[in-house]
């Protein structure tokens, strides 16, 4: 007799009643079924042998350290300096990061570089101006002492010579 | 998860012990290789730990957990496939020595039977292309439901029903006789 049930469908019924994933109402309709069909039996039975079979292959023993060993390596990855990360090939930009570098040195020394030559004069400008004044002030009492004025610093109550 | 996200050390802790076994256990019948497993398995556990502040919970933690496992072991399967990396079964039975927890309530010649049955049994999931494989341990071993196979291979529900039903065909045509 031929199986009522379309293509595909029988083959979900099976894995689902091997592996008792159907609800129960399907269950209980497909039990029906397979009283009556005997290509359904058949292939429940081989179903069933392919399941035990895999049964068979049991889980293996874990390494004891195997916790350790991962804790190690969590640890070691904390410790991974984020510069080291930043040249790790996962980083796409990686090979950009000497050009980069590169470009920032250049930046800095002209940045540098201006900045000392604006600061220089104001240090230096206050200095010659003091020099320059002085240049004058020796030169305008030179030329006083030498059309006979004697410079005076005016004080309340005693005029005195300078 | 989102305790772990938050920086609780512990509740990795109780994560990993969680889902140590499942996720090793499925990467081992994946790769067949025990040294393999664990390496895999690690990278897995530190890629959760890595990436635990991108997590999202917006799908079921197990299934992001397989969805990686599952990536790496295929990743490997794909690069290796040219190698012969897999644990041998011949030297697992020459040098005396099973890998696998031996039952000691088993008489030798039930030990021997076991042995043949078993390395059919690998050699039936080898045979399996590296999709199909995932998916039948997904669904036998781990009881993955449809759905999550689905979210953790990138398919569809009915991508994922035809894969596991070529691939049983394919196993009932190698163990069925072991019945």
């Amino acid at each position: 007799m031929e199986c009522s049930l379309k293509a595909g469908v029988a083959d979900e019924l099976v894995a689902g009643y091997t592996a008792r994933t159907l609800d129960s109402q399907t269950e209980t309709d497909f039990a029906r079924h397979l009283g009556g069909c005997e290509s359904c039996r058949e292939l429940l039975a081989r179903q069933q042998a392919v399941w035990s079979a895999l049964d068979a292959w049991r889980p293996q023993e874990l390494s004891p350290d195997f916790d350790q060993r991962l804790f190690q390596r969590i640890a070691e990855q904390e410790q991974t300096v984020w510069w080291r990360r930043l040249f790790q090939p996962r980083w796409a930009w990686a090979p950009a990061l000497p050009v980069a570098a590169a470009c920032a040195v250049l930046v800095a020394a002209f940045v540098l570089k201006d900045a000392w030559q604006t600061e220089a004069p104001s240090h230096s400008q206050p200095k010659a101006r003091i020099e320059q004044q002085v240049v004058h002030a020796l030169d305008d009492m030179d030329m006083l002492s030498q059309i006979g004025v004697d410079a005076v610093v005016e004080r309340p109550g005693s005029p005195e010579k300078l | 998860m989102l305790r772990v996200r938050e920086g609780d050390q512990t509740s990795f802790r109780l994560l990993l012990e969680r889902h140590r076994g499942p996720v090793i256990h499925f990467v081992y019948r994946m790769v067949q290789n025990q040294a393999v497993a664990e390496e895999l398995a690690q990278e897995v556990f530190l890629r959760v730990y890595r990436f635990r502040d991108n997590y999202e919970p917006t799908a079921k933690f197990t299934t992001w957990l397989f969805r990686i496992a599952t990536h790496l072991a295929l990743n490997w399967i794909r690069d290796k496939r040219h190698e012969k990396l897999q644990d041998s079964l011949d030297q697992e039975t020459a040098d005396g020595v099973t890998r696998q927890v031996p039952d000691r309530s088993r008489t030798v010649e039930q030990e021997l039977v076991y042995r043949a049955k078993l390395r059919e049994v690998r050699q039936a999931i080898e045979s399996l292309p590296a999709k199909q494989r995932a998916a039948v341990m997904m669904h036998k071993y781990e009881e993955l439901e449809y759905s999550q196979i689905a979210n953790v291979l990138s398919c569809s529900e009915s991508a994922v029903k035809s894969l596991l039903f070529r691939a049983y065909e394919s196993l009932r045509g190698r163990l069925a006789h072991m019945a």
